[in-house]
Formats: structure tokens, C-alpha cells, sequence
């Protein structure tokens, strides 16, 4: 979901080395905020912050990149990181679209309308993604990781979103018609066999182009071992296989639609601090309307230790800390500090990020992941707009001296 | 450890407990105004997201729920 901390298989190390700093201070930090979190929320937003750190670490440790994987595939034209999304999408799919419509009361999908404010909004995310740097879980975890530039990225994306939620009623009043579950016109097995089907399409897309460019296929998405270290130390050290980052991220989905009753999402706590913060400044926000809305006024109104999207950023955050410091690579990307045109980027791209979210309904987690877990149609449209946009951001890349 | 030693360059220990420190105070600041802290500190008759949640399911990407727009 990044590009600013891509991991890169390296050369086997005589001896492990931790960042006993970062490791005690993302534990404390855990204790402290886990504690809060239970003394004055409820039990089971501990949980999800538990889930919110274990996916931090996941995010961190597998590398798992949407944006350099869209990138690698228009630039190098390989396909193992698209791959490794279109296998997430597929099982998280396989678990979560049953339990959502297992009649358990209290469970509701990640579904959205579907017209110009989504087309429009996810066309920007996309180019967002590549001129900031990552997605929404790409910003936040490299933020946990030390990363300096993105959290240019992450508190322009705050600010985007903030003026993405005064926009959304206006693009809302813009053509465009009410969510499509499409469960609703397949049942729940066929939705699963039509998503399965789209998905596998567009990993045959995927396969000619690499196939075409290279001659064969890197089936990267596949590994299950770390070629580097045993079990354990990948575990806790990283250079993870996709397969493990997949199975996290699935799992942490699922279990975060069955403990809070709706799937993982990232970016409307965005719109929450931002809206905080404008509040603390002395702006009135209930005079918008997206913050007079039952969920956003009340999220405005109470403690962040009650919104689930802020509890578990935290646990994303402190969890990505924890696996740069286990790493012994808090901050390293930092070595060579962007500046002129490639802070630019990080503003521009934050912005863009920001208020394509709000206006797209959510990140490539909260929309893409999630919507597709929810065989949601606005998913799909999300991802094609967003890998438009996407694109577009990859030809602006050099002029901003980003390396492609 | 040679590796806390040589990542010790790369950031500076204090201003990773600053920044840190002003997360958690802003966070807790927040937390002391917030329905929920009236709520647990005994005052009744206030709405608090959690009880809310319990009335409505709503997802959190954003949208607008069913009820809120005509």
C-alpha cells in the first residue's frame, strides 16, 4: 500500500539485530492505550485494537503494497504483488460474504452508492495514491514505521478528507443510484462464483501482460516460506511471504466485521481528527451537513476511544512501530529526505487521497477490501476509476523526481 | 546492541517521545469532553457512540446511512 517502504528481499544477515527503543516504547504505547481503551470504552474495542496491531505488523512485515503492486504492473509489467490483492479479495470474499448474510442481526456490509461522487472520487485516490506515496493503510503504517514524508502525506489526507466530508452531500446530490449488493441478484453463492470469476479475469489480464513482457510469470503471490530465515524469526523479523500477509489481512477483516459488526475501514477516522481539530480552532462543523448525520455527528462528538476505524489506526500505527523496531528499520527511509518537488507530492497526493476517500467512501481498504468482502458493486467500480487514476499518478511521478 | 546503537542516528529518541506524548494528551483531552466520559462518570441520560451502535448498524466507510438522506 506504499512505495515509500517496500521491502526488498535481502541478502541473509549473520545476526538479528532489534531496535530495543522502538520495540519498548510501541509496547508501552500498546499497554498505555490498550488500557485506556479498556478502563473506558467497552472490552471489545480492545479487541479490535489488538486486530488493528496485528494488521499494522502484517502490513509492515508482508510489504503488502496496492500501490507499488499497480505500479509494478504498468512499469515493470510484473504482476506478483496485483496477484497477491486479487488472491486477498478472493478469500476474504470466500469467508466474509457468508457471514454477513448468515442472518446474525447487528452485521452490516461495507456498501455505498454507486454514481459520479464514487466514479470521481476513487479516480482521484488513485492518482492520490501514487503522487503521495500510499494508500490508506500504506500512509498509516509507514507513518508507525518513522516514515517523515508520509506523515506529510498522512496530514494532508486528514485535510483532505475533513473538506471531502463539507463536499459529499453536494456530489451525493450528482447523478448516480443506491448501493448494489449483489447478493441481492445472485444470492450469496453466486455472488461469491461472480466475483471469483471477475477476480480470475483480471489475474488472466494480469498473467498476459507480465507473460508478454517477460516471457514468463513470477508466482511471488504463491510463496509460502521465507527464502531467508526460519518460521519464526520472519515472523517477528519480517521479509514476510505473501501468503502469510494475506491470510492476516484476511482474517483480521473477518474478525473485525464479527467483533464490531461491520469490515475494516481506515479513512473516515481521518475525517474525524481533521473535523476534531477544526473544532478545536473554533470552527462550528455541525454546520455541514455530512457532520449533522447520526454516525458522523455522534463519532464528532464522542471520544476517539470509541470510534472503531480510530481505535483500531492506533493499533495499525503501533503495530507497524513494533515491526520496524523487531526489523531494527524505524525510520530508515528517512535516510534520504525528500524535499522540493517530492514534498510537493506528498501534499498534493495527501489531499487528493483525502478527498477522493470521503467522496469514494472509503480507501483502497475500507472501499476496495472490504466493499469486495461485502460483494459490494461499488467495489468494483471503485477499483477500475481508482486504477485510471492510478495510472495518470504513475505519468505525473517523474515530474515530481518520484522514481517509477 | 549495535543495531540500537546505529538506527540511534537515524532518528532522535526525545522527539519520537514528544510527538508520541502529544498524541496521547490530545487523545485524552479528547476522551475528558466526550459523552462517554460524562457516562462513566455517572451522569445518565447521555448518548455516547457506543450506545448508539447499539441502536443502528451502520458501516463507518462514509456513506450515508439508509435513514439519514431522503
Amino acid at each position: 500500500m506504499t512505495d515509500s517502504v517496500v521491502l526488498q528481499p535481502s541478502h541473509k544477515q549473520p545476526g538479528w539485530k532489534v531496535d530495543r527503543f522502538i520495540v519498548s516504547t510501541a509496547l508501552v504505547g500498546f499497554a498505555l492505550l490498550g488500557g485506556l481503551i479498556w478502563l473506558e470504552a467497552a472490552p471489545f474495542m480492545v479487541a479490535l485494537f489488538v486486530v488493528g496491531t496485528a494488521l499494522g505488523m502484517a502490513l509492515y512485515h508482508g510489504a503488502f503494497g496496492f500501490t507499488a503492486g499497480w505500479r509494478n504492473l504498468v512499469v515493470k509489467k510484473r504482476g506478483a504483488g496485483m496477484r497477491a490483492q486479487l488472491l486477498l479479495f478472493g478469500v476474504t470474499s470466500l469467508i466474509m460474504v457468508p457471514m454477513l448474510h448468515s442472518g446474525q442481526e447487528g452485521m452490516v456490509g461495507a456498501v455505498a452508492p454507486v454514481g459520479i461522487s464514487l466514479a470521481v472520487g476513487s479516480f482521484l485516490f488513485g492518482i492520490g495514491m501514487q503522487l503521495g506515496g500510499g494508500c490508506g493503510s500504506g500512509t498509516l503504517f509507514t507513518v508507525g514505521a518513522g516514515n517523515m514524508r508520509m506523515g506529510v502525506t498522512l496530514v494532508f489526507f486528514i485535510a483532505g478528507a475533513v473538506l471531502g466530508s463539507i463536499h459529499l452531500p453536494w456530489w451525493l446530490d450528482q447523478p448516480g443510484f443506491d448501493p448494489v449488493p449483489l447478493v441481492n441478484t445472485f444470492g450469496v453463492s453466486g455472488a461469491i462464483l461472480v466475483q471469483l470469476v471477475a477476480l480470475g479475469l483480471i489475474a488472466c489480464w494480469v498473467n498476459r501482460i507480465e507473460r508478454k513482457a517477460h516471457d514468463s510469470i513470477e508466482r511471488d503471490e504463491l510463496l509460502w516460506k521465507s527464502q531467508d530465515h526460519g518460521v519464526l524469526r520472519t515472523l517477528l523479523s519480517g521479509h514476510w511471504p505473501f501468503t502469510w500477509a494475506i491470510l492476516i489481512l484476511a482474517a483480521g477483516n473477518a474478525l473485525t466485521l464479527a467483533i464490531s459488526g461491520a469490515p475494516w475501514s481506515i479513512t473516515f477516522a481521518f475525517s474525524v481528527w481533521g473535523a476534531k481539530a477544526l473544532e478545536m480552532a473554533g470552527v462550528q462543523m455541525s454546520q455541514f451537513e455530512f457532520w449533522q448525520w447520526d454516525y458522523p455527528a455522534m463519532a464528532l462528538k464522542d471520544s476517539v476511544l470509541t470510534n472503531i476505524p480510530s481505535v483500531m489506526n492506533f493499533g495499525l500505527l503501533l503495530g507497524a512501530m513494533l515491526a520496524a523496531g523487531l526489523a531494527s528499520r524505524f525510520n530508515e527511509s528517512n535516510r534520504n529526505r525528500p524535499k522540493g518537488r517530492q514534498l510537493l507530492a506528498a501534499v498534493v497526493g495527501g489531499l487528493l487521497l483525502g478527498y477522493g476517500a470521503r467522496l469514494g467512501f472509503g480507501c483502497n481498504i475500507g472501499a476496495l477490501f472490504s466493499g469486495i468482502a461485502s460483494a459490494s458493486l461499488h467495489a468494483w467500480v471503485w477499483f477500475a476509476s481508482a486504477f485510471v487514476g492510478s495510472w495518470i499518478g504513475i505519468q505525473l511521478r517523474p515530474w515530481f523526481r518520484l522514481p517509477n | 546492541m549495535k543495531g540500537s546503537e546505529s538506527m540511534e542516528q537515524a532518528y532522535s529518541r526525545t522527539r519520537i517521545l514528544v510527538v508520541l506524548g502529544i498524541v496521547l494528551a490530545l487523545i485524552l483531552v479528547d476522551h475528558l469532553n466526550s459523552p462517554t466520559f460524562a457516562f462513566n462518570s455517572g451522569q445518565g441520560n447521555v448518548e455516547t457512540a457506543l450506545t448508539q451502535r447499539d441502536e443502528t448498524a451502520c458501516a463507518p466507510c462514509g456513506a450515508p446511512c439508509p435513514s439519514t438522506r431522503d
